[in-house]
């Protein structure tokens, strides 16, 4: 009888457990949906707190990092305000932990850069190089930042020499460098560099990002070299993309896989009102 | 003399013995698993990645080693009063604690020597799959940074043997060591930070905090000085003169310790 009872009461604790528990990960998968960026402790308490292991601590909070950001993409959140302030101090105290880790660089060369948050991302990667001197991509990508999204030029083209000067760097630096100086701030300078960090990445939803980005570019420069066609023909630009399709240059529009549409600035460069980015769409 | 390596053969054959070496090695081979999981989440150092976890691996199974067993082998005499029947046989205070000492050690380091390969055979495994995502990885610096984890656990082993000859009691020598280990790791951190300019902006500390700061920094051991794991994850050069200092570090305290713990055991009275 006392076998009997308790095997009964173990039984339905057991089933009590399993309905518990359940409930209890439905609740925390809510509460990290709908919660906020989480707090990042400053690396002057990691660094101790990290008990001589910061490699390793830097090597969890980068992989903490990733998730968040690749959970807001898969659910196609924006990152509000506060998500980007914890992305950028996250990255800033993983880098205070190990200085020589390079994925937070390339991470923050992906996500930060093309987001609008280039100040920061060239901070970052200044303290980057100060560590990786060896390393030729990091003054690559500053020296990309200043070309494409800051129009400086000059700038640019020094890091991009300073990169060249490393060993390692492709043979090509010095003549790209050049050439990005000619063509600024088009397109075609992005594919380029886009190119570049596909062949660095293994992680598959960061290429996955990289991927829709490089079509996107590759689209805008295919009008691109339509609108050059057009100016030699015509011997002005088109007042619009549109008139490219009702001269007969293209046959229909290319999709813009952010779903923006197309816009031809006075550069000469074609852009779109998504500005190549998930999270703008959304607002 | 001979007693003293007779006693290190029978301390380090009651280690070998010891059940939760099993535990031990089943958590760095879970460690070791767990990275060539993990290896692939990350985007270009993978080196960089499987370097730290398998030289923190192999640093938490020392601790674990030195706290779990170590304690054990030291103070277990003490506690259970077999040290009456040790001390009978023709083996004087000091020879004993030298003897344990010296059995421990070799205890840790065929344990570590084991893990060492297992480790490598992971890195081996992890550097043939990611080949070029290895960066400057070289093996050099990798048994490098090894061989001083070990430096840095038979710096612990002293601790240990030293903080068991004051107390009667396994726990409390667990306690003492699991403090020395914390300070003697953050130490480094704590005093740069309060050297730096960030430290004199933001907090108001006393001249008399700081001189005893730097007292108990000559008092506890730095460990981080035994900490080549940032060089080994990314193969940066390590100067010999660091390398040089840092064994002597630990070779001197190692000697302080033991000298100290040997006096004081001599005078001890057993009850």
């Amino acid at each position: 009888m006392g076998r009997l009872l308790l095997l009964i009461t173990l039984l339905l604790s057991l089933g009590a457990h399993i309905f518990v528990s359940r409930q209890v990960w439905d609740t925390r998968a809510e509460a990290r949906r709908s919660g906020e960026a989480a707090y990042v402790l400053p690396s002057r308490f990691s660094r101790i707190l990290a008990l001589g292991y910061q490699g390793l601590f830097s090597d969890y909070l980068f992989l903490k990092t990733l998730t968040f950001y690749g959970e807001r993409q898969m659910l196609q959140k924006p990152l509000s305000e506060d998500d980007w302030h914890y992305l950028v101090t996250s990255l800033d105290v993983v880098t205070d932990l190990d200085p020589y880790f390079f994925d937070p660089y390339i991470f923050a060369e992906g996500t930060m850069a093309w987001e609008g948050k280039i100040a920061e991302a060239n901070k970052l990667l200044e303290k980057g190089w100060r560590y990786r001197d060896f390393d030729w991509r990091i003054p690559y990508f500053i020296g990309f930042n200043y070309f494409y999204f800051l129009q400086d030029y000059e700038k640019g083209g020094n890091y991009i020499m300073e990169a060249a000067k490393l060993s390692g760097s492709p043979r090509f630096l010095p003549t790209l460098a050049a050439r990005l100086t000619y063509y600024g701030g088009k397109s075609e300078t992005a594919i380029l560099f886009l190119k570049g960090m596909l062949a660095d990445t293994e992680d598959p939803s960061f290429r996955a990002t990289l991927e829709i980005r490089l079509l996107a570019l590759e689209r805008a420069a295919e009008l691109e070299k339509m609108i050059e066609r057009f100016k030699d023909d015509h011997g002005r630009s088109p007042n619009q993309v549109e008139e490219l399709v009702a001269r007969g240059y293209i046959d229909v529009l290319p999709i813009d896989p952010y779903g923006g549409q197309w816009i031809l600035l006075k550069s000469g460069r074609v852009f779109s009102t998504s500005k190549f980015t998930t999270a703008r769409k959304k607002e | 003399m001979r007693g003293i390596l007779s006693l290190a053969v029978i301390t380090f054959k009651e280690g070998i013995r010891n059940r939760s070496l099993f535990g031990i090695a089943l958590l760095a081979l879970f460690l070791f698993g767990l990275n060539i999981t993990v290896a692939g989440f990350f985007m270009r150092d993978i080196g960089k990645v499987t370097v730290d976890m398998n030289l923190s691996a192999l640093s938490v199974a020392g601790l674990l080693l030195v706290f779990f067993v170590g304690v054990n082998l030291m103070a277990k005499d003490i506690d259970r009063k077999t040290i009456h029947l040790v001390l009978s046989k023709p083996i004087s205070r000091i020879e004993y604690i030298w003897g344990k000492y010296l059995g421990i050690l070799f205890f840790v380091f065929v344990s570590l020597a084991i893990l060492l390969a297992l480790s490598s055979a992971t890195v081996f495994f992890l550097h043939g799959s990611y080949p070029d995502y290895f960066g400057q990885f070289t093996w050099s610096v990798f048994f490098v940074a090894a061989f001083f984890v070990f430096v840095k656990i038979a710096l612990l082993v002293s601790i240990v043997v030293f903080f068991s000859s004051i107390t009667t009691n396994s726990f409390i020598t667990l306690i003492f060591s699991v403090c020395a280990f914390i300070v003697g790791s953050t130490i480094e951190e704590v005093l740069f930070y309060l050297r730096s300019s960030f430290a004199a902006k933001e907090l108001a500390i006393s001249d008399s905090l700081r001189h005893l700061l730097e007292i108990v920094s000559y008092l506890v051991p730095n460990l981080s000085v035994f900490d080549f794991k940032t060089e080994a994850a990314h193969g940066l050069a390590i100067g010999l003169d660091r390398l040089g200092f840092s064994l002597a570090y630990a070779a001197v305290y190692i000697t302080v310790l033991l000298l100290l713990a040997s006096l004081i055991f001599r005078r001890r009275e057993f009850n």
